[in-house]
């Protein structure tokens, strides 16, 4: 005899006795088997429907004598009734549960109903509890049947179907040899239960309609006798209840309740739907279950389009992926870990930042491993991490690992489980720390000699990581070190299960929290252990510290003026009017070299710059040029304001203290400051250089003014043997000069200058492209004349040089060659396009954009981005559409195959 | 009474040429209906035009016009660079007049 079988016969001899039901525990000592064991034979007969199952504690079974039909012989033993021990009773299904109170109650013989709602949502559940309920109020006799009939089994054949549900007469069709009594007399007094009644047959339905309005039916084949008989039907279906046989169904039966999807549920009602199916399990495999939070955390928020019935299911199969560890002994206790839980499954984390506090409301956010158990209930919440954050983080750690032990887990899991949150905790302990402690209020639980030292290690860790600091970090160490070093000279032990995390991924900070240990050590006389370094680590290595900070850094202003302290006795004042010392002085005395006050002000701008810029305030002469030639050597953005005064410094390092952007800073000067008004007309001018500047630069120059004849470009010829760099000087010159071109025997590149090496020059080729040069030149600037006083909202002036390396820029990008004149044509249909978008008209659209798009993408994209210098300096949105038409003009005018 | 149609990009660059060559015509005390129009709307736009001139940006586009255009005897040619950068009204009018009385 197999075992299920001697179970079931047990089962049978001590039901004569216990007329209530048998428990796991009777058969076990019967059997002299554990009761687990004896559990899950039970939970097989019971899910082959051999016997039946009671709630209560322990768990009664009792056998189904009658095997063809399913009459649900339980008795309730609950003071709550059937429909309200639904999870979400309170909740979303409150008005379904008032409907289905309503429609079973309703005199005299109820209400026939619909249920609706998408595959999985509990709708035969709910008729089962509804019929449940019928007994409870005692509308129905304890013994009335309930019988359940899915019409999608006989689906593929219609009378088959009909004839299951009315019977048939027979001779009513090939096959219906003898008379068969349907399953609505079978179900007479008491509930059928049709599960996708959509596939029921028109005639069925007409057959069906007639039993809800008249109380009788007839058989198939049957033509004279009416049977009548005293069922509730509920019927249910996933149909969209608009479609047009819903509207007849819903016409003719008169409850209509529809059933909320999973996703309509809170997830307070996903988690007890969860525990009750976890907790469900474990009473079929006789175990309690263990499950990890961001288990539970995937099974709350996974997509599950199935609905309860695929939570379900997928729960059952996480559980046993875990039985299946737990048997092959890889696990000494059942747990779910991420592992075991299907992948679709556990993309739910993903939304956890979405529902992170929902979620913390929900799981109390204290323990990491949860443990459901046939026996216990509640779930028992195994871990629990105080409330109070002022208490010792060790503590916690160890609370923690020692409950964890007494459960029973082996070290190597209890790390994993620490793991889990450890780092989320940490920084929640760090992070109200100091929420809660102002910084005169430390020195009352932090000895002074702490602070000193965590002051010293911040000063430290700045220069060696090269990180700043807030003062969350100063509060969170400060508490973290008093306890440590506590700790440590108690001879206590530090315990860090992420120690090796720590070691590999932050390396650095792992390496600098080292060297700080020593210094600990020597200051106190103790010796860090290893695990404690790591944590120091933590401190220097979470991310956490540098992206919370409320306040963003600031921008800095430095004045630099000509003699021993005007700059400095100008910023005195400013920083004793603002309350800080804000702004930095540079005073240059006349006896010092431009250059060395060069070194000094960009050494300045370097050590002070925060990453949101520089205001470089001076007062005159070589100390202007210095802003541009520092963001071109460093680049830091400098912005540098001439010709300052002490009301100037103050109102924007008032700004600048208060946190304004640079541009909004800056804006203000330029309009009410007379030095910043527009720039005159640039002079046009070729530099020829040389080492000495005097050399082969005259030569260059005297064949250049040849060529150029009468027109009006100039020659400079320079050294590039001086202190600062030629290309810095260049770009000073900038600022003054519109530099066509630069001709020399070594290689100076700034910006796009174009560049012609000295011996190309003095042969054939070079001429050409001096011509061409000069040529394009003249060219712009004939376009310069013409528009300038016909552009509404464009300076003509910084268009014409911007454009000319813009479309040089295109055309080598592109590797196209355009010829000049339609170079002329591109250039002011740019030109009017930007004037048109800052003016706010629209352009007109492009045909079949999205087409040019996706064919010419990768031109579309190098012209997009060419154009993001035009972009920034004219502040206005280039869109694709006007991108096209650019893209076009070059494709089409190319004239390089 | 001149037809004169000029044909750039998007319509962008050339309803100031227009301006300006109809003031010119006003100076000259010519009689001329000068429109211009996108390269998009050519198609539409060439019932009744004596002469037909395009933006130096649409140089492409010239055969393809000329094929289209000449049978009907109207002549087709690029606004030259330089009158067209600057704005030359009065040249490009003069250009314009030519090319009709050249035919």
């Amino acid at each position: 005899m197999r075992m299920i079988d001697k179970v079931y016969n047990i089962l049978l001899d001590l039901e004569i006795k216990n007329k209530s039901g048998v428990s796991a525990i009777e058969i076990s000592k019967k059997l002299d088997l554990d009761r687990s064991t004896i559990s899950r034979y039970l939970n097989l007969l019971y899910k082959d429907k051999k016997i039946n199952k009671m709630d209560g504690r322990p768990v009664l079974y009792k056998s189904i004598k009658n095997n063809t039909v399913i009459p649900f012989t339980t008795k309730t033993s609950n003071i709550s009734n059937s429909l309200d021990k639904l999870a979400g009773a309170k909740q979303s299904l409150s008005i379904p549960i008032e409907k289905a109170k309503a429609a079973i109650i309703y005199p005299p013989k109820g209400l026939h109903t619909l249920l609706l709602g998408e595959t999985g949502v509990g709708k035969s559940l709910f008729a089962e509890q509804m019929y449940e309920y019928a007994k409870d109020v005692d509308v129905l006799d304890d013994n009335a049947p309930f019988i359940r009939f899915n019409c999608a089994d006989y689906a593929n054949n219609p009378s088959l179907l009909t004839a299951q549900i009315f019977g048939v007469k027979r001779g009513a069709f090939t096959g219906a040899d003898s008379d068969k009594e349907g399953l609505l007399k079978q179900a007479d007094n008491g509930v059928l239960f049709l599960d996708e009644i959509h596939r029921l047959t028109p005639e069925g339905q007409e057959m069906l309609f007639t039993y809800i309005d008249k109380g009788f039916f007839r058989p198939l084949g049957e033509t004279a006798k009416n049977i009548y008989v005293n069922v509730r039907i509920i019927a249910a279906t996933t149909e969209d209840p608009d479609s047009y046989l819903l509207q007849t169904f819903s016409r003719r039966i008169p409850m209509v309740i529809r059933l909320p999807s999973l996703s309509e549920r809170s997830l307070e009602e996903r988690y007890f739907l969860i525990e009750s199916f976890i907790r469900e399990e474990s009473r079929r495999i006789g175990k309690s279950i263990y499950i990890n939070r961001n288990s539970i955390i995937s099974f709350l928020l996974y997509d599950c389009p199935n609905n309860i019935g695929q939570l379900k299911s997928d729960i059952q199969l996480s559980c046993a992926k875990a039985f299946l560890n737990y048997k092959a002994n890889i696990n000494n206790y059942l747990i779910i870990n991420q592992g075991d839980i299907p992948n679709h499954v556990r993309k739910g984390l993903l939304y956890l930042n979405e529902y992170r506090n929902e979620v913390n409301e929900l799981l109390s956010s204290t323990y990491d491993v949860l443990k459901y158990s046939e026996i216990e209930e509640p779930p028992l919440r195994l871990i629990h991490e105080e409330e109070n954050i002022s208490e010792d983080f060790y503590n916690i750690i160890e609370n923690k690992i020692d409950s964890l032990k007494i459960s029973g887990m082996d070290e190597s899991d209890i790390n994993e489980i620490l793991n889990i949150d450890i780092e989320s905790h940490f920084q929640k302990y760090i992070g109200e720390i100091s929420e809660r402690y102002k910084k005169e209020e430390i020195n009352k639980v932090v000895s002074t000699s702490v602070l000193n030292l965590v002051e010293e290690i911040l000063i430290l860790a700045q220069k060696n990581l090269n990180i700043d600091y807030d003062e969350r970090i100063y509060f969170g160490l400060s508490f973290h070190l008093e306890r440590s070093i506590e700790r440590i000279k108690n001879g206590e032990k530090i315990y860090n299960p992420k120690l090796n995390f720590i070691r590999i991924n932050y390396e650095d900070e792992f390496i600098f929290a080292m060297k700080i240990a020593k210094l600990i050590d020597r200051k106190f006389g103790i010796e860090t252990p290893v695990d404690e370094i790591g944590y120091l680590a933590m401190f220097f290595s979470s991310e956490y510290f540098r992206d919370r900070k409320e306040e963003k850094p600031k921008i800095k202003i430095i004045v630099a003026m000509h003699g021993r302290t005007t700059a400095s006795s100008m910023v005195e004042v400013v920083n004793t009017l603002i309350g800080t010392e804000f702004v930095v002085a540079l005073d240059m005395p006349l006896s010092m070299k431009p250059q060395i006050m060069y070194e000094i002000t960009k050494n300045c701008v370097q050590e002070i710059h925060r990453g949101r810029g520089i205001i470089l305030m001076v007062d005159m002469g070589s100390l202007t040029n210095f802003g541009h030639m520092i963001t071109e050597e460093t680049g830091i953005e400098v912005r540098t304001v001439d010709m300052v005064s002490t009301l100037m410094v103050l109102d924007i390092a008032r700004k600048a203290f208060m946190g304004y952007a640079i541009d909004e800073i800056f804006d203000p000067i330029i309009m009410s400051h007379g030095s910043y008004v527009k720039n005159p007309r640039k002079e046009n001018v070729i530099l020829a250089a040389c080492f000495t500047g005097d050399g082969l630069a005259k030569g260059i120059e005297d064949l250049v003014v040849n060529r150029i004849n009468s027109k009006n470009i100039r020659i400079i010829t320079m050294n590039i043997v001086d202190e600062i760099k030629p290309e810095d000087r260049i770009l000073q010159m900038e600022n003054r000069y519109n530099i066509l071109a630069i001709i020399s025997a070594v290689d100076i590149h700034v910006g796009l200058i174009p560049f012609i090496s000295a011996i190309d020059i003095f042969s054939k080729g070079g001429e050409e492209i001096l011509d061409d040069i000069i040529a394009e030149s003249e060219m712009y600037d004939k376009i310069w004349d013409s528009l300038k006083d016909h552009l509404k909202y464009l300076n003509s002036d910084l268009i014409i040089k911007d454009l000319k390396y813009l479309l040089n820029g295109i055309e080598k990008k592109l590797n196209f060659r355009i010829g000049k004149d339609v170079k002329m044509g591109i250039a002011l249909h740019i030109c009017f396009m930007i004037d048109n978008l800052l003016s706010g008209e629209k352009t007109r659209e492009f045909e079949n954009l999205e087409n040019f798009k996706s064919i010419y993408s990768n031109e579309v994209n190098i012209v997009r981005k060419e154009f993001m210098i035009l972009k920034d300096n004219y502040e206005v949105e280039i869109s694709d559409n006007e991108i096209a038409y650019i893209v076009k003009l070059f494709i089409e005018n190319n004239i390089c195959v | 009474m001149y037809n004169i149609l000029l044909v750039c990009s998007a319509g962008m660059s050339t309803s100031l040429l227009v301006t300006k060559m109809q003031n010119a015509a006003k100076d000259k005390g010519i009689e001329a209906n000068i429109n211009a129009i996108a390269e998009s709307d050519l198609k539409n736009s060439t019932e009744g035009v004596d002469v037909l001139l395009l933006g130096p940006q649409v140089r492409y586009m010239l055969s393809k016009v000329r094929t289209l255009m000449e049978p009907k005897g109207v002549p087709v040619d690029v606004i030259n660079s330089v009158d067209y950068g600057t704005m030359n009204g009065t040249k490009v009018l003069d250009q314009a007049i030519s090319l009709i009385s050249g035919k």
